[in-house]
């Protein structure tokens, strides 16, 4: 069973998160930190429960930023129907797609995400139903009835709702039929499946929910930037969010959050530091590089417990830090 | 039909290159279990040291030996963070590579900036099968077949190599008769960084390589070991002529942009159909 934070350091991560946008001048970094929390947290479930890593990840952000961008600006749906619809869209590609891919494991299946990721970024660039050379621009602002986003702000907040039906509905499917039979996959699935869990499409449940997530993160994105071409979803994204999953913790509920805040910030100060005037050119692409390879590193190795899950008993632990 | 024996010869040479990526993942993986992302980056490793001793003026053959030496050294070191503690489960492992493929990125562009690198390799063309093939592009394809066979003969007829092999098919039965597994792993990332080092001086000449093809070389590297269930060196030499053929023949008929598409398709259909004997390999 999962062990839950108390609920006082829920309830200051909470309203923490909730004044961070009136303090902020700048919502990117906010918005970017909490939509990659997003998806963190369906690709934490997979990995921990499902034991599989998914290296492309990416591909379901693009397919839920395309859905919106094609919506609004294709076939002129409202955006309150499109963010919805992006999720859906999202889970049906990974239903579809997962049935033969899923068949893999390991480090099949790690590379055969990859390149399905990369396969999704040629079929949106050399597709101009998809956006083409040039991407689609002019996605509308989000909007619901006569209201319409003028700045920044709404933004932060829509991000932060998503986020709450992230966690909520991921708490409420651990307890849940379906969870049980994903934390049974965790242990071994011989043993779940003689348990008469249907261990194939519980596996497909859990990758088209992951990507469900990251479905949805992707709509916001598409929104907020606005603008989606496939240059926006780089194969290095799609690792920094497996970074931030074994960062957090696999498997747990506040993982994803946690992992997506504490590497999200310490990509931004060393990106601050990077940047000072006096420094080479080539120092920000050095650190960056050499920042997201040492904490990969030093978190796998150094920090196994709670971060290597697939390894025999899934451990669930207290998260160590409070989202902010 | 010249069109298509152009395409043939091409695709033939470029799949050369991938088979040698390739039989560095094999090396690794059949020794350790351990799928090695950073293979592609000892490619780009050894071509920027080649570049540079060239132009220390260190003579051709001398530089490239070196630099394909220092990759093997490279090799080493990665194996040794990668292996980890002992029972470090071989996924965790491949995240592991993947973190040090980032840290190589990092150190490359520190070492040697972020423009591609193209050293000089052998001048000039010859006429083969009534088609124009340069020259280099014949040395990768021949030093290939050597290097083939060179790991061949070491696996099947030297002790060191029987040892490798024993570690891979049964490492507890290989430790109760005195083989230390840690040091053959350990010597499998080395060979891995010593094929992947000869991959990249004999490809940058043709193709120059710059920090950030590491992706390309080893996802098609790992294509071509895919053929042959990332442990047959044989089949690997095998999957990577196709692909280099099914690419160059995609690239002349269709779309060049989709040459890469193609390899990618193909991993995946050989992937999913043989999945069945990859779990059983796997579960071994």
């Amino acid at each position: 069973m999962t062990r839950r934070p108390s609920t006082l350091l829920v309830v200051v991560a909470a309203v923490a998160a909730c004044i961070a946008p009136l303090v902020l001048s700048d919502q990117t970094f906010f918005v970017h930190t909490v939509l990659a929390a997003v998806v963190v947290s369906g690709l934490s479930m997979l990995m921990g429960y499902a034991g599989q890593a998914s290296l492309g990840q990416g591909a379901f952000v693009a397919v839920g930023a395309l859905t919106v961008a094609l919506g609004t600006t294709r076939w002129g749906l409202p955006p309150l129907v499109v963010l919805l619809l992006a999720p859906l869209v999202a889970g049906m590609f990974a239903t579809v797609v997962g049935r033969p891919l899923l068949r893999l494991q390991g480090h099949y299946l790690a590379f055969g995400t990859l390149a399905l990721l990369l396969m999704v970024q040629t079929a949106m660039s050399s597709i101009d139903a998809l956006g083409g050379a040039y991407g689609v621009s002019g996605i509308p602002a989000f909007g619901v009835g006569g209201w319409t986003v003028t700045d920044q702000r709404p933004y932060a907040y829509l991000a932060l709702a998503c986020l709450a039906v992230v966690l909520w509905s991921s708490a409420r499917i651990v307890d849940s039929r379906f969870g049980r039979a994903m934390r049974a996959l965790s242990g071994s699935e011989t043993a779940a499946e003689s348990a008469g869990v249907p261990v194939g499409w519980t596996k497909v449940g859990v990758f088209a929910l992951s990507a469900a997530f990251a479905g949805l993160a992707g709509a916001v994105t598409a929104f907020f930037t606005p603008y989606v071409s496939a240059d926006s979803f780089p194969p290095l994204e799609s690792f920094t969010y497996v970074i931030m999953a074994v960062v957090g913790g696999l498997g747990t509920i506040w993982g994803g959050v946690v992992g997506a805040v504490v590497v999200s910030v310490l990509l931004q100060a060393l990106n601050t530091v990077s940047s000072q005037p006096g420094l080479p050119p080539t120092a920000a692409p050095i650190i960056q590089y050499a920042a997201y390879g040492t904490v990969l590193i030093i978190a796998l190795l150094f920090l196994p417990r709670g971060i290597v899950p697939s390894v025999g008993s899934l451990r669930l632990r207290r998260p160590q830090g409070s989202p902010a | 039909m010249k069109e298509f024996l152009t395409y043939l010869v091409t695709g033939i040479t470029l799949g050369a290159s991938f088979a040698l990526i390739g039989s560095g993942f094999v090396v690794v993986h059949r020794v350790t279990r351990i799928v090695n992302f950073a293979q592609g980056s000892f490619a780009i490793i050894a071509a920027m040291m080649a570049a540079s001793l060239l132009r220390g003026r260190l003579p051709h053959g001398l530089a490239e030996a070196a630099a394909v030496l220092v990759c093997g050294v490279v090799g080493a070191v990665v194996g040794w963070v990668a292996l980890g503690r002992r029972g470090t489960h071989p996924l965790i492992s491949l995240i592991v590579t993947l973190g040090l493929s980032m840290l190589v990125s990092a150190a490359i562009i520190l070492l040697w900036g972020q423009d591609p690198v193209s050293p000089p390799g052998l001048r000039g063309h010859v006429t083969l099968l009534g088609v124009d093939v340069e020259r280099q592009r014949l040395l990768v394809l021949l030093v290939t077949l050597l290097a083939f066979a060179a790991v061949a003969l070491f696996f099947s007829r030297t002790y060191l190599g029987k040892a490798l092999t024993a570690s891979a098919s049964n490492p507890y039965a290989a430790r109760l008769v005195g083989i230390d597994v840690r040091r053959m792993g350990l010597l499998a990332f080395a060979l891995a960084g010593v094929l992947g080092g000869l991959a990249g001086v004999l490809v940058a000449p043709s193709n120059a390589l710059s920090f950030s093809s590491d992706l390309a070389l080893a996802l098609s590297g790992f294509a071509a070991a895919v053929f042959g269930g990332l442990s047959s060196p044989g089949r690997t030499l095998v999957g990577g002529l196709v692909l280099g053929v099914a690419g160059q023949l995609t690239a002349g008929y269709l779309n060049g942009s989709y040459q890469t598409e193609v390899a990618l398709l193909l991993m995946l259909l050989i992937m999913i159909a043989r999945s069945r004997t990859f779990v059983a390999e796997e579960a071994k």
